[in-house]
This record gives C-alpha cells, structure tokens and sequence, in this order.
C-alpha cells in the first residue's frame, strides 16, 4: 500500500511542486491544507503517514500546526518545509515536534531523501 | 564520638554536598530535554542520601529527618515518570535550603530537633511523595519502559555508584557496558541550515546515552560561523557502528567518527580524591606570613653576606645566596598552594542570580566564563561581595523587564556574565549586563546638585561617570530597594576594589548594556616594587605597573591647557609631580620619572631618586578616615624602614 502525505502550504504552486515530486516517487497525496488550522483539522480527519509542513502560513503558523498535530498524535511525522535563513524558526518547529526538514527551492532528491528518513525513524 | 571535632568537618562536607544540589538543580531547571531527567534525580538522591548518612552518624537527627524525606521524594521521582515537575524543582529548592539550615543549626548544637519553621515543609515534602506515589501505582508499567533512552540514562555516569544503580532500578544492565565515546562529526559543506541539522544529529546522540560536553557549544551552532563541525562526548552502552549509523540517519552528515576512550576506572575516580587534602586556611596565611618575613630578612642578609672578606665570610655568602634561591622557591609554592579558581565563589552564583531574578521578575541568563582562572584565596574571598553587589545592580537597574525589553526590540531575556580572565600578573573580572545602560543625564544632573560636577560640565565619559558613581552617598535610585540597599553601591565596590590594590572600570552604552571591570593582582601578599624617595619618605610602586625609568629633563615637559606632560618618543604622557601630590615638602628639583600604566592608562610619575626594586610583603592598611586615598597597603623594608605602598588607580 502507499504512503500518504498530506501536503500544507499556502501557496498552490508550493503544494503542487511538492505533490510531484512525492506522487512521482509513489506517494499518495491524501490532502491538502492552506492554513495552520486546515493543517491540524485535515490531520485528524485523514491520519496521514507524513505531513509536509511550510513554516509560515496565515490563520495559525506551521510551527503553532506542528505543536498542535503532535499534541494530539505524539507519533506524527512532520517535515517542515522553509526559505533560506529561517534557521530560528526552523529550529523552533523542530522543537515543536517536527521530525526533519527541507529547503526551498527543491530539489527532489533532497525531497525524497528527507521523507524517507522521517519515514523511517 | 568527639563532637566538636567531627562537627566542623560534617558542615564543610555537607555543605559540598549542598552547594551539588543546588549546582544540579539549575541545570535540571533550566535543561527542556527530558532524556537527561533521570541523570539529574540520580545525583540529586545520591547527594541527599549522603548527607542523611553523615547527619545520622553525627546523631543530628533533625537534619537526617528533612534529608530523609527530601530522600524517599527523590526515590519516587527515581522509580516512576516524572509527575509536577515544576512543584517538585520548587519542593527541592526549599528542601535544600531547609537542609543547609538544618545543618548550620546542627553545628551549633540544636541537631536533637527539626527547626520547628521547617515543620510546614517537612510536611509538604511528605504530601508530595505520597500524591506521586499513588499516581505510580496506578501506571505499574512505568518503571518497566521498554524505552532504550530512559534505560541509558538510568545509569549515573561514575562507574563505581553504577552497579549500586543497576541492582536498585532492577535492571539487566552491566556497570561495565556504559563507556564513554567522543564522536566527531561534519556535516556536507552544502548542507543547508547546518546548526538545524546539528541539532537533529544531537537529538539522535541523546536518545542513545547522556551527554556529557558538546564542543563547540550548542549556544554557537544557529550562529552564521557555525561550519558543521563538532564532537558530542556521551555516556552510551551503544556500539560504535550503532552510534555512527544512528547519526548518519539525520542525514547530510558527511563524517562521523566513533572514538573508544578508555572506559573510567573506579581507581582513577578514587586516586584523584587521593590526590588532594584539606588544609585549614589559617595555616596557610601564617605560612605565608611566615615566608613574607623570610623575604624581607633574606633581602637583608644578601647584601650584608656580600660585603664579607674573609674566607668565612666568602662561605657564608655563598650558603647565603643557596638559602636566598630556597626561600625564592619556598614563596613560590606557598603563594601557589594558596592560589584558588575563581570558580569556587562563581559557582555561589547561579542560584543566587536566579533567585533574585525571580524576586524581580526578571528574565535572565546568566553565565559565568573563566571559572579555572586562579586568584589567591584571601584575594577571591574579599572580592566576592562586591561582585555581589555588581550583579545585584545589573539585575535591579541594568536589566529591563521582559515586556520594556521587548518594546526595545531586544529578546526579553537579559543577560548577564561573570567572566574571568588573567592578563600576565593580573586577573580581570567583568560583570557584563545587556540592560538598559547607565542614564549619564540623570547621574550628571545629580552630580551637579550634590555639587560634585561643575555646572559647565555638559556631558560625563565613562571615567567621570564613574568617578562620580563612586562618590561616597551618592545614589539616584528613586526608591531605595530592598535587593541593593542604597542605590547604586559602587562606592562600596570601589574601596574594597583599591583595598586590594585593584582597579575598577565602568563601560556603558545606554540601551545596550553596561560593564565593570575590576582589575586585580593575582597575589596579595607579597609583590615586587619600585622603591622611590619623594622628599624624605620611601614609596613603594608596584612594579608590575611600571613600564619605564628616565631621568628627568625639563626639555621633556610639555605645557597644555595647564597641565604638564612629558614627551616619551611619540606617545604624550601626563606628568605628575608625587611630591606636590602627596602634599609634601619642596626639595631639589625631581631627578627620575617612572612611567606607570594603570586602567590602561600611562602616567609619568616625579620622583626624587630611585631606590631599589624588590620584592615587599604587602601589609593591609587600615586608612584613616577621610585620608587621601593614594595608598593601598604599607611594607616595612629590610632595614625597617616603613613605606607605603602607592594605589596608581587614584592618583590619576
């Protein structure tokens, strides 16, 4: 069976860049979520294996999403995704829970690397 | 049993032991990362349980009662999953306070009994335990985790406690099988966010042993300099390849490298205690004494044994001069022996910032650097009061409260360091605040009301502000608070500073931060000098301060603004005639000039001859009131004549 991923980012491009690059290497993309609060909603509803996780997003940030997801489900796999030179808030999302993390721009090597290693902890 | 004998050494062993728990407890407070929890209840209870053993064997059952409980509190919080963590670190503050009370009351012959005060806590204490141990019960599986983090850390670093450990915690642990491992690590040049990534390898580290020393320091790693470089010491039973595989899995890791020490021996642990004894410190203070009146006869006795003729006297100048060179070595060793780290009274600190910090509410990180720095011991117990003070400043009046902080754009939490260092004969100790700074206005328009500036005065640089801080009296704290007494206090620094023949410097920046600088030497007692005659009298100046002797030439003299200056090469040094300092007589002209570096300034100093330079026993001088404060202590030279030791720091 395949993984799944539900995908966060407020930005469809971002969303749909990640979502190739994942169903390319056999992922299923169960969902997607724009803001913090979709994020943690979806997560309940769906249960995904993975989550992909942007850093800054309106109506509850990804960092604030992370927290919240782990609380509920301390098992979760979360792989924040953030711009060059947001360390602190890379770090912060870590220590909310989020398990690694990517940088943009892609590259989906990079990607899948990353995932497999959340997926595999 | 002998008591008062014994009852000394009870305080000065348990109070080692106290000052543990206290070190051990704010870095519980402070650590978020609960892998390294069970670590800290181990030394915690290992600490108490000692102190219960030592109070016992001294019959002092009021103090083996409260570390009884605070004993079977730490035992819950062994055996089970940490419950109120918050409550608890509080429950142990005051139990460890409660206990050194305990303890002092004890030596003073009231250990039969618990200090009634300390009654409501004992019980407090008990409550805790009893509400934990029901929440235990009611989990049975929690001591029986399969987590491999909580089964390391379970073991104590220290090989000898540990089988103790294994037996008590039930577990199939070997003492043996824990080692401690030094893995270096890079990371790939491109790997982005290097000190995240570093961070992720660490968590990985910490789930497989405890972790001793990370260098670089953590602290460092979100810096832009940080290059992905670093080694983790940690505690682990795991394998090498373990280790390297488990830090390789948080990726973008292009180096690991597992080392093997040598696993601690228990007789290394024990030949190190071996190593040292315990010396009263009154003894070493009449040795040094002792060796400071061998000096000075020593430096009597080369001269007189040169002048000998005869063949005799040829034999005993030479048996003179080998007994000169042992008591050189014999003052050598005696001034070491008293040399102790600064680190003993830094280490009095932390709680000490953290718990006035909290009377505050203030938010506050408090570091302490060059704690192996060594400064003579009667030297480092007269200044730790004033370093108290300087950091009861900074925290009343430097650092701004977290909200005020924040409106400045700065982190709302202070900062504030003790830091140590030793720059040739003198050590350096700075308390650092990146407060609010010193309000110049406000101390300027004072100044000028208490009539100590002149009303032209239009702005004060760092010296004045502290020449006029210093001002006997002088205090602009609106309100005098309970944490500082009256205001300011650095009057009180300051004397106690030149008492030791030191030096204090201020440096401030308003709304960045302050700092003071105090300058010390690195031996009281016995110090080489410049001796000089300044019309009738001999004056000793310390000749680690002297950079230079000339003979005077008043082609050298250069007139500014009133004042005279005299032309070394290219540098322009402010002369000072001693002799019309010092109020004393006009004789002759001044025939030498002794340039003199004090607070990173040069004065040139008149003198009428130059003596001698030799080593002085230091006496303390006991100023009269209201006397000039050029002096910081007097000698008596070989011949017995008296002279007095010059304080650069107030002449200019």
């Amino acid at each position: 069976m395949n993984r799944t991923v539900l995908i966060c980012d407020d930005a469809i491009f971002m969303r749909t860049m990640v979502g190739d690059i994942l169903q390319q290497a056999g992922f299923e993309i169960i969902g997607e979520a724009e803001t913090g609060v979709q994020a943690v909603e979806k997560y309940r509803q769906l249960r995904p294996d993975l989550v992909t996780m942007d850093i800054v997003m309106p109506d509850m940030g990804g960092i604030d999403a992370v927290r919240e997801i782990t609380k509920g489900d301390p098992t979760a796999r979360i792989l924040m995704c953030s711009a060059m030179g947001q360390q602190a808030l890379v770090v912060e999302a870590i220590q909310a829970g989020a398990k690694d993390f990517v940088v943009k721009p892609f590259q989906p090597s990079r990607v899948l690397e990353a995932v497999n290693r959340v997926l595999a902890a | 049993m002998d008591q008062a004998k014994y009852a000394e050494l009870f305080r000065t062993e348990a109070r080692e032991h106290l000052a543990e728990l206290d070190a051990t407890l704010l870095t519980f407070e402070q650590d978020g990362d609960s892998a390294r929890v069970p670590e800290y209840v181990a030394s915690l209870f290992r600490n108490t349980h000692t102190i219960k053993g030592m109070a016992a064997a001294m019959g002092y059952r009021g103090a083996e009662r409260m570390a009884h409980a605070l004993e079977t509190l730490l035992d819950g919080a062994r055996r089970g999953p940490l419950h109120a963590r918050d409550a608890l670190l509080e429950l142990l503050f005051d139990g460890t306070d409660a206990l050194r009370l305990c303890v002092d009351d004890a030596v003073a012959g009231r250990g039969e009994s618990l200090p009634p005060v300390l009654i409501p806590l004992l019980q407090r204490v008990s409550a805790f335990s009893h509400a934990t141990d029901d929440q235990s019960d009611s989990a049975p599986d929690a001591p029986h985790h399969d987590d491999a983090r909580h089964a390391h850390a379970t073991v104590s670093a220290g090989v000898p406690e540990t089988s103790l450990e294994a037996e008590r915690s039930g577990r199939a642990e070997s003492a043996a099988a824990l080692v401690e491992r030094t893995v270096a690590v890079r990371l790939t040049a491109d790997c982005p966010l290097k000190g995240v990534r570093a961070m992720l390898v660490m968590a990985r580290l910490e789930s497989m042993g405890s972790i001793s020393a990370v260098v670089p320091a953590q602290t460092t790693w979100q810096d832009d300099r940080f290059d992905g470089a670093f080694t983790v010491h940690v505690h682990t039973a795991s394998e090498a390849e373990a280790i390297e595989q488990a830090v390789r899995g948080a990726g973008d890791v292009a180096r690991v490298v597992v080392a093997a020490p040598a696993p601690r021996s228990a007789r290394d642990a024990s030949s190190e205690a071996l190593r040292t004894v315990r010396v009263d410190r009154r003894r070493l203070d009449t040795l040094l004494e002792l060796v400071g009146e061998l000096v000075i006869n020593r430096d009597r006795l080369l001269p007189l044994a040169e002048e000998a003729d005869t063949s005799a006297g040829r034999l005993l100048s030479r048996a003179a001069h080998d007994t000169a060179r042992l008591i050189s070595a014999l003052q050598d060793e005696v001034l070491q022996a008293r040399m102790v780290p600064v680190g003993h009274v830094f280490d009095r600190f932390p709680r000490l910032v953290r718990d006035i910090a909290r009377d505050l509410g203030k938010d506050v990180q408090f570091v302490t650097e060059g704690r192996e720095i060594e400064l003579d011991r009667s030297l480092l117990d007269a200044i730790a009061d004033p370093l108290v003070h300087l950091l009861r400043n900074a925290l009343d009046h430097g650092i701004e409260d977290p909200s005020v902080r924040r409106t400045a754009g700065k982190s709302p939490s202070g900062q504030l360091v003790l830091r140590a260092v030793r720059d040739r004969s003198t050590v350096i100790l700075q308390v650092e605040d990146d407060g609010r700074g010193i309000d110049r206005a406000a101390i300027l328009r004072r100044a000028k009301r208490q009539g100590l500036v002149a009303e032209s005065v239009m702005e004060l640089d760092d010296d004045a502000l502290l020449h006029v801080l210093a001002a006997a009296g002088f205090s602009t704290a609106r309100a005098v608070t309970a944490i500082s007494g009256r205001g300011v206090g650095v009057d009180v620094v300051t004397t106690r500073v030149r008492a030791l023949g030191g030096t204090l410097e201020l440096e401030t920046i308003e709304g960045q931060g302050t700092v003071f600088t105090l300058r010390l030497p690195v031996t009281l007692a016995i110090t080489r000098a410049l001796l000089v005659r300044v019309s009738d009298a001999t004056y000793a100046l310390p000749a680690a301060h002297v950079v230079e002797v000339l003979e005077y030439t008043p082609g050298m003299i250069v007139t500014a603004a009133a004042r005279e200056s005299i032309t070394l090469r290219d540098e322009v040094i402010p002369l000072l005639h001693l002799r019309e300092r010092f109020g004393l007589p006009r004789r002759p002209d001044d025939s030498y000039v002794a340039v003199v570096e004090s607070g990173g300034r040069r004065t040139a100093l008149a003198v009428d001859a130059l003596l001698a330079q030799q080593d002085i026993v230091v006496k303390p001088f006991d100023a009269v009131r209201g006397s000039a404060p050029w002096f910081s202590g007097a000698t008596v030279l070989g011949d017995g004549t008296p002279a007095l030791i010059v304080d650069l720091g107030s002449l200019t």
